[in-house]
Parts: C-alpha cells; structure tokens; sequence
C-alpha cells in the first residue's frame, strides 16, 4: 500500500479534501451527527405523540346528552387543535424557529438552541401527523368501531384497542416519510445556532474556504443515515406484516 | 309492561326531512324470538340499530327494563353491554385473532379475569363450531366462518338481548345454512333475540313473533303463523306473495 487516503497531508483534488476535512475534524461532524440524530429522533418521537392525540382530539364526536361543561370543552379543545395545526402546517419551519427561539428568550426564560430545536421540531411534527392520524382514523372502516361499541367499549377504549392499531400499521410508510423529512430538516436548525451537521459543514467548510467539499461530506452523512433508516423501516414494516397462515387448534378439533 | 325487557316507545327517526322509522311501539318481553321483515329501505335496520342506539332517535324512547336509556354515553355503554349486536358486515376486529376478537370485551368492558374470559371464548367459539380457529385472522375466514365467530363474540358478554341485523346477507347460499343453523340452535337457550332477515323460511319456523315493517311504519305484527298463513295488511300480503313468488 503506498498510497492511503487517511493519510493526506497535502490534498489536491476534491475528494482528497472531503478526506482531509472529514480526518481533521472527525469529532465536529461526530458531534453534528449526534446532535441531528438527537434531535431528529427526539423531535419526531414527541411529535408522533402530539400528532396523535390532536388527531384523536379532532376525531372526538359530541353526543347531544353529554354535560354542557363536556360539551365547551370539547369545542374549545377542537379548536385549539385545529388552529394549531393551521398556523404550523402554514409557517416555515425555519421562521417558526426564529420565532419560537427569540420568542422565548424576549420573554426572559433562558432556553438552549437545542431544546428550542427539538421544540421546533416537535410541534412541526406534531401538526403534520395530527393530519396523517386523522386520515388513518378515517381510513379505517366504520363497521369495527361499531363492534365494539355494539359490546359496550367506550369511543376512548375503542380508539385505544380497535382503530389506532390498525391506524398505526397504514400510517407507517407516512411516519417513516416524517421521520426521513426531520432528519433532513434539522439542518435549518443552524440559523439558531444548534451545532448540528450543516452547523458543522458551514465552520469547516469557512476554516479553508472549501464550501463545495465540506457540504458534500455532510450530504453523503445525510445519505447514509436516510438510506439506513429507509431500509430500516421497510424491515419492521414486513416484519408487522404477520404470519400470512395459522395453525388450526387441533386440541379443539373433536367434541364439536 | 314491567316485564318487557326492551321497550321502543313511539319512536321516530329523520334523516333530514327523510322520515326512516315512524311512531314505532314495540315490547320485547324475555325469551322472544322477534323476526323483523320487510322490502329494503321499510326501516328494518334503523330500528334496530336506533335500539342498539348506534343511531338516535329523532323522538321517542327506547326504555329498558322500564328505565329510559339516554344519550349519555356512561348509560348507553352500560345498556350495550346487556344488548349486543350482530351485524351484516361482521366487524371482527381485524387487528385481532379469534380468540382476541372475543376476549377483548369481556376483559376491557366487564373486567373479567383471563380465565374466565378465556374460558367463555372457548365455550361460545364451541358452540358455533369455530374454536378451532382460535389463532386466525378475520381475513383468514369465509364470511360464514367469520359471521360465527362474530355471534359468539357477542356471546361472551352473556347479553339479555341479542340483535342480529341481516347477519346472513352478505354470505352466499351455502354458508347462509350454517350461520341459520347457529342461529337456530340459540333460540331454544331461551335468549332474547331480535332479528332482521331476508330469510322468510327461517322468520316462519323460528320466531316467536313476526313484525312486518313497511316505509317506516309496523305494519303488521303477530306470531308467524298468522303474519304468514293468513296476513291482515295488504302491503303484507304483497310483500309475502312477491317473495313466494320470486
């Protein structure tokens, strides 16, 4: 072996500097990595719990004998959902997180760019999914609520055991989408100052003034994550897919 | 009065200004058999899904035991549990296997051990012949299959009335016989039953009681050998004629 790339000293071409820059400074695009990692997993797992509670909030029916107190407070809950998921679903994520970052700070409370990303992140999930948990609530056939509620089982019980787990199973190509589009978009987190990848690329990148490598090793780290999680997702999808027989009971087969 | 079981007190029902059910009286007292018969449309669903109160009612009441059921959903929860259903489509939960289909009520609704609501599964799912199904899917069966598994789902909740809305008109012929049969077999347990059929042999020799329903109203109601041999309405008469004849 006389030649070895990790081993450039002097680079000449382009991809001997991505190799230069990616050796020299390893720990800042580890740390970028950890951190859109961090905050893409982070983000979207609260974000999926947002998104489905405003999505069952905004599957809630009023029955006409409920209390009055019941009945306001469901209307109000409704319409907090609903203008929530408006105003984020109609914002850019990256002016939402120029507001919501010097928002907070104006009002005094000190919080991190971190934890103002993942808060971010959170309520842009959160009214994408609520839209996604409303079409997969729908999606499913009227006739298996009824069941249920024909035996008794409240309308929560029924969401709960009957409609969000057959819900779950056809919204996870669109979770799965959610989560790739997050790990993706964390990168306009750097305009409040989150150390994520881009964060990293644009401070290599400025050190030797080589914008066009620095940036081309983050895109092949985003490359990389997406693919894996991609191929990932598709293996959990069939895995939830069951056992397409089933074994007859035979200790039941006689005394019939 | 007292004694009935379910009572529909002069209840109507408007889908806008589509009146389906029209000042509709009905008694059901223990132990009957009540085949509820008529052309589509007459309101045969509606009524017994307004008693099931999957619908409400635009005026009137549906009493039980003498006590009216209101639109709250503590007390209609309650009365489901005593008043089960058996639909068309089926609606097995088609996350679940047979044995989860009908354990899932009696553990999350009555509160039942695992046991017992292991035990009850495997007692109904025997009576209708499916307990060897037990780890299938719903859309792992045939419609007749799955149509048994639903009425011993309902089983397990050990209702007082059990109301069965068309359960054979989505199968064909051959597995209509064997749903009948089921049928057949728990009308001599002494289970209150009220259904809604097409099938005019099975409302003749099994019921106790025939109601003949037509564009919203009862139009006749009387034990079955006399709704059948010797019909007092004449919407009745045609009815019964036209299916005789086709």
């Amino acid at each position: 072996m006389g030649y070895n790339f990790w081993e450039i000293t002097d680079p000449g071409n382009s991809f001997e500097w991505m190799i230069f820059l990616t050796k020299k400074y390893l720990s800042m695009f580890l740390e970028g990595t950890w951190l859109t990692l961090y905050i893409a997993v982070l983000g979207t797992l609260l974000g999926f719990v947002l998104g489905y509670l405003i999505g069952i909030i905004q599957d809630l029916r009023i029955n006409q004998g409920d209390f009055f107190v019941k009945r306001v407070l469901i209307r109000l809950l409704k319409l907090i959902a609903a203008v929530y998921v408006e105003i984020f679903r109609d914002t850019p994520m990256i002016v939402q997180a120029m507001i919501i970052y010097y928002g907070i700070r104006q009002m005094g409370v000190n919080m991190t760019s971190v934890v103002a990303g993942i808060l971010v992140t959170v309520l842009n999930t959160g009214a994408y999914m609520a839209e996604t948990v409303r079409g997969g609530i729908g999606s499913i056939d009227m006739g298996q609520r009824e069941g249920a509620w024909a035996m008794g089982m409240s309308p929560m019980k029924t969401m709960l055991y009957i409609v969000l787990p057959q819900a779950f199973r056809n919204i996870i190509p669109e979770m799965a989408n959610t989560f790739l589009t997050n790990l993706k978009m964390t990168s306009v987190l750097n305009v409040i100052a989150v150390q994520e990848l881009f964060m990293a690329a644009k401070t290599v990148g400025g050190n030797y003034y080589k914008y066009f490598e620095s940036y081309m090793v983050i895109a092949v780290i985003y490359f990389v994550l997406c693919f894996f999680f991609n191929k990932v997702f598709i293996f959990l999808e069939r895995r939830m897919k069951g056992k397409d027989d089933y074994a007859l009971a035979v200790e039941y087969m006689d005394n019939q | 009065m007292k004694d009935a079981v379910i009572c529909v007190q002069d209840l109507s029902k408007s889908f806008g200004n589509h009146e389906v059910l029209r000042k509709i009286d009905i008694e059901v007292r223990p132990g009957e058999i009540i085949c509820i018969v008529g052309s589509s449309g007459s309101g045969k669903s509606t009524l017994l899904r307004c008693i099931n109160k999957l619908e409400s009612q635009t005026s009137g009441k549906i009493l039980y035991h003498g006590k009216e059921i209101r639109d709250v959903q503590r007390e209609v929860n309650e009365y489901r549990a005593k008043v089960g259903m058996v639909f068309q489509s089926f609606n097995l939960f088609n996350n679940m296997t047979v044995l989860q289909n009908c354990m899932i009520c009696t553990r999350k609704v009555l509160h039942v051990s695992k046991e017992e609501a292991f035990d009850r599964a495997i007692t109904h799912l025997k009576e209708v012949g499916m307990a060897p199904y037990i780890h299938a899917k719903p859309s792992q069966l045939s419609g007749g299959q799955k149509q048994r598994v639903a009425i011993a789902r309902s089983l397990c909740m050990n209702p007082e009335v059990l109301l069965f809305d068309e359960p054979t008109s989505a199968l064909d012929p051959e597995m209509v016989g064997e749903v009948l049969n089921v049928m057949k077999q728990l009308a001599t347990t002494g289970l209150t039953m009220i259904i809604v059929t097409h099938e005019m042999a099975f409302a003749r020799d099994v019921s106790t009681r025939t109601i003949f329903m037509d564009r919203g109203y009862v139009a006749e109601d009387a034990p079955p050998a006399e709704l059948f041999s010797n019909p007092k309405n004449p919407r009745t008469r045609e009815f019964l004629s036209r299916y005789l004849a086709g």
